[in-house]
């Protein structure tokens, strides 16, 4: 029962009310309590709702009556009625709506309009209300406002003079429900000789108000219209048109013509274009071509009426009308083909605004070409086609400069990225943004200097500009580490120093602080390098991040071994101090993310191995799906395998239907290579990817469709995947491949710090069997004693005071 | 969104300077704490007008359907002074047509 409540409960959180009724249908046939039946209520008034928003009154008014209370009022009464008077049943809907006068069944912020819907429903179809009611009750003083609302009207349909209307219009209370008819009424007879105060009275009417239709008709007859434009001046009702005609006092056959022209309007621009041709005699001239012109759009077979009653249209005007005319009918490849000729006719046109126009229309058939794969096929070349045309055409169109550099990097045409990024940057010196995509321009094609002088430009038109401070550093950075990498320490250092000055003083640089820590190392300063690496560290989040992180670096530039000795040993204080938060072990994620990271996987790999007992704890938080991605693309970028089957374990141990994890599951399984995947899992994969289609959740289903495509033939079959399950994986795809690496990396550094000659003394000192004791223990200190069971380290040992004392042992492989 | 034009209430070839002074001019009429939708109308108008490239493309690629406007004005040009009186079925086809709009709105019904 419990779990049918909250199912409905989750339902109409949702908004899936459909779902919501049929649970508690169940849940009250189960247990008939009042609060089941009350929310059996709200969710028939959520699915009311959503099925008159989709225009089907007649099935909301239907789920409205399941929540009839025993009076026969409703949960939402103004929608009830509204249904009523959308299916033309407005009598029933005055008599439902009565009910609620004076009652407080309807919510505050309906209540207006709920009663401006009544004092309307009552007006079309006057009934009494009520006999008995007491005068002084609030139906009794709702039924005398009624009353004087009718005699007004009646007596200004009839034709009385204003001073007899006046008294009947001031027994309408400001504040009752047929306010807007007083206000109709006062403006009309206000209009002859005060236009200005008729209209005033007019804005007093809300454009939800359902008497807000007869108040357009009025602010159309009256004078001056100037005030305020005719916003719906093209879509006049024929109730709208009649009004105006009667209470201007039209000639019939002006009235012949107005009601002509409301229902050739109604039948399309096709037959609005005949009725103004047929009489352009009685229409202004100018007015009437205008009026077809731009009706020709959508009627392009119009076109030759049109021309033979005013004349030929120039080349521009008519491909431009044909290009619309094609994009109404979704014919884009048309389109395409008529704005290429308006451009043409464009820029062969003395207008001075030719050029501008030009650009517009490139401008647009590039948006075109990018939007509609009938153009181009998906083809980004014809966008740029398009943009380079609307440059030469206006060159001055910031947008487009960006948008089409944009396009040059996405598509891999560096050459014409840099040369447009270059123009830009001289064309427009003072905007950031291009000045930003001259540096990355710049730094692409290594042109530091440069990329240095726009950064510089950039900061002078916006000091705060963070992203370049940002990108400037990290630039300097990068050399840093090559100069460090190639033993060039005191260059690097000079870099590190270059890279300090776009700081900011009130934000330091973490990365800057790490590297500099870790170049001062090599430099021999080692207090200051310890100094420098722990404030990095701690500026990058401290901890195992902190310390992970600057490993990373050290690890990018091919540190020393004696710094390395310390981030080790750091990094695995860190580990037994604190267990791991899902924060920690995402920040861990996002330093080895990037693309350049990716290109030094091989040297940052083997350091996931250092933290995996620490990663291996986080496996048990409780991740969602989207705070996992990156932890599990960092294991992935990593190869570490194991690792990803734990956390995908035990995700699926907590919701098992998550599509995620059973992507993350059988990449683990197969280790990362989707050419091992069985013919189950690649159904199971491909059921994701339309599970999440179908729930318009792309993100989920372009990562499984990601990993699934990195089969060469797939989805081709199971002909080729026998094939494919032979070959094994590249690069650093395979964990034995990391471990094997791994180890010996580590067995060396090992036997660095536990030299032979040492292992000699020991030996000579203690004797065979107490030397290989003493090695142990030494080697159970190193990141080798921190990884390998005890048995494995002393089997070292031996092999090790073996070697030393000229014996040869087959038993370390 | 409708025609920018009409919406201001400005001709094709207004300038900037014009366009500013007539969206400053309905401004001042109906200023956004009275007026928010119409405000609101305004300001995408003179958004989509407000520099000679925006108000190419709103020329070239849209249409103006209340080029209709003048052609309305024209059919209900008055041939008496306006002090006659609508029927009362007109009244009541206006209000149905108010009712019928007024439960249209909001997204709901």
């Amino acid at each position: 029962m419990c779990s049918l409540a909250a199912k409905a409960s989750e339902a109409m959180r949702l908004g899936d009310f459909k779902a919501a009724i049929e649970l508690l249908k169940r849940l009250v046939k189960q247990d008939p309590q009042p609060r089941w039946r009350d929310m059996l209520a709200d969710a028939y008034a959520g699915r009311a709702r959503s099925l008159a928003a989709k225009g089907m009154f007649d099935e909301a008014e239907t789920a409205l009556n399941k929540t009839a209370a025993a009076d026969g009022t409703v949960r939402e009464p103004l929608l009830y009625v509204q249904c009523l008077a959308k299916r033309g049943q407005l009598g029933k809907a005055f008599q439902h709506a009565v009910k609620y006068i004076g009652t407080d069944k309807v919510p505050a912020e309906s209540a207006a309009r709920m009663a401006e819907l009544t004092a309307a429903l009552w007006l079309v179809a006057p009934v009494r209300v009520d006999a008995q009611a007491d005068p002084n009750s609030e139906l009794g003083q709702w039924a005398q406002s009624a009353a004087a609302a009718q005699q007004g009207l009646a007596a200004w349909v009839e034709g009385k003079p204003e001073h007899e209307i006046e008294p009947l219009l001031s027994r309408i209370p400001m504040r009752s429900a047929f306010r807007p008819l007083r206000l109709i009424l006062k403006s009309l007879i206000t209009a002859p000789t005060d236009p200005a105060r008729a209209r005033q009275l007019l804005d007093g009417i809300g454009r939800q108000s359902p008497f807000a239709c007869w108040r357009d008709a009025v602010a159309a007859t009256l004078p001056d219209e100037a005030q305020e434009p005719p916003t719906n001046a093209a879509s006049p009702s024929r109730a709208q048109c009649l009004f105006a005609a009667e209470v201007k006092g039209l000639s019939a056959s002006g009235s012949q013509l107005l009601a002509e022209f409301v229902k050739a309007e109604r039948s399309g621009a096709a037959a609005l274009m005949s009725f103004l041709i047929s009489h352009a005699a009685a229409l202004p001239a100018t007015e009437a071509k205008s009026a077809c012109f731009n009706l020709l759009p959508r009627a392009p077979d119009r076109l030759r009426q049109f021309e033979s009653s005013f004349g030929n249209l120039a080349e521009f005007d008519r491909a431009r009308i044909l290009a619309l005319a094609a994009e109404a009918a979704n014919n884009w490849e048309r389109a395409e083909e008529q704005w290429c000729v308006a451009a043409k006719a464009t820029e062969r046109s003395a207008d001075p605004d030719s050029r501008l126009m030009a650009g517009v229309i490139y401008r647009h058939v590039a948006w075109l070409a990018e939007t509609h794969p009938e153009i181009a096929g998906g083809d980004t070349s014809l966008s740029i086609d398009y943009l380079e045309c609307s440059l030469r055409a206006d060159p001055d169109h910031l947008p487009a400069v960006l948008k089409l550099i944009g396009l040059y990097r996405s598509e891999g045409q560096d050459k014409d990225w840099h040369r447009l990024a270059e123009d830009a940057a001289q064309r427009f010196p003072q905007q950031s943004a291009i000045l930003l995509q001259a540096v990355d321009s710049a730094i692409a094609r290594k042109a530091y200097k440069k990329a240095v002088g726009f950064a510089r430009r950039i900061l002078a038109i916006d000091p705060i500009n963070q992203a370049v401070r940002q990108r400037m550093i990290e630039l300097q950075i990068s050399h840093a580490r090559k100069q460090a990498r190639s033993k060039r320490a005191d260059l690097a250092w000079k870099e590190l120093a270059n890279a300090a000055e776009w700081e900011r003083p009130d934000d330091p640089s973490g990365r800057l602080c790490v590297n500099q820590g870790l170049v001062a190392w090599e430099l021999g300063n080692a207090a200051d390098a310890e100094a420098r690496l722990r404030r990095g560290v701690e500026l990058v989040g401290g901890g195992v991040v902190g310390w992970f992180f600057a490993s990373v670096e050290h690890a990018r530039m091919k540190g020393g071994a004696a710094s390395g000795a310390v981030l080790r040993e750091e990094l695995v204080r860190a580990q037994k101090t604190v267990a791991p938060a899902k924060q920690e072990i995402l920040s861990a994620a996002l330093a080895i993310s990037g693309r350049e990271i990716i290109e030094a996987r091989k040297e940052i790999a083997p350091l996931v191995f250092r933290i995996r007992g620490w990663l291996l704890q986080g496996a048990s938080l409780a991740w969602s799906a989207a705070e996992i991605h990156p932890v599990c693309e960092m294991l992935q970028l990593a190869g570490a395998y194991d690792l990803l089957a734990d956390y995908a374990r035990l995700a699926l141990l907590r919701t098992p239907d998550d599509a995620s994890w059973k992507l993350y599951r059988a990449m683990a399984r197969v280790k990362g290579d989707a050419e091992r995947l069985s013919v189950r899992e690649e159904d199971e994969l491909m059921d994701l990817v339309e599970d999440a289609e179908a729930r318009k959740d792309f993100h989920a289903a372009n990562r499984v469709q990601r990993f699934l495509d990195s089969v060469p033939d797939f989805p081709k079959g199971a002909a080729s995947r026998s094939a494919r399950r032979g070959s094994s994986a590249n690069g650093i795809g395979s964990v034995d491949d990391i471990e094997e690496r791994f180890i010996a990396q580590l067995l060396a550094m090992t036997l660095e710090e536990t030299p032979p000659e040492m292992v000699e003394r020991l030996v000579a000192k203690l004797g065979r069997e107490r030397a290989i004791s003493a090695v142990l223990e030494r080697l159970r200190r190193t990141p080798v004693g921190e990884l390998f069971p005890v048995e494995n380290i002393r089997r070292v040992a031996e092999e090790m005071v073996n070697t030393v004392c000229g014996q040869t042992s087959k038993s370390v492989a | 969104m409708s025609d920018p034009f009409s919406t201001l209430g400005v001709g094709e070839d207004a300038d900037d300077d014009q366009i500013k002074q007539r969206y400053l001019s309905l401004v001042r009429l109906f200023p956004p704490d009275r007026e928010p939708q119409r405000f609101q109308a305004y300001r995408a108008a003179y958004e989509a007008l407000s520099d000679q490239r925006k108000r190419l493309e709103t020329k070239v690629l849209g249409t103006r359907d209340a080029a209709l406007g003048p052609i309305k004005s024209h059919l209900l040009a008055p041939s008496k002074p306006v002090c006659a009186r609508a029927s009362k079925t007109t009244v009541t086809a206006l209000l149905i047509d108010g009712i019928d709009r007024s439960c249209g709105q909001d997204g709901t019904a």
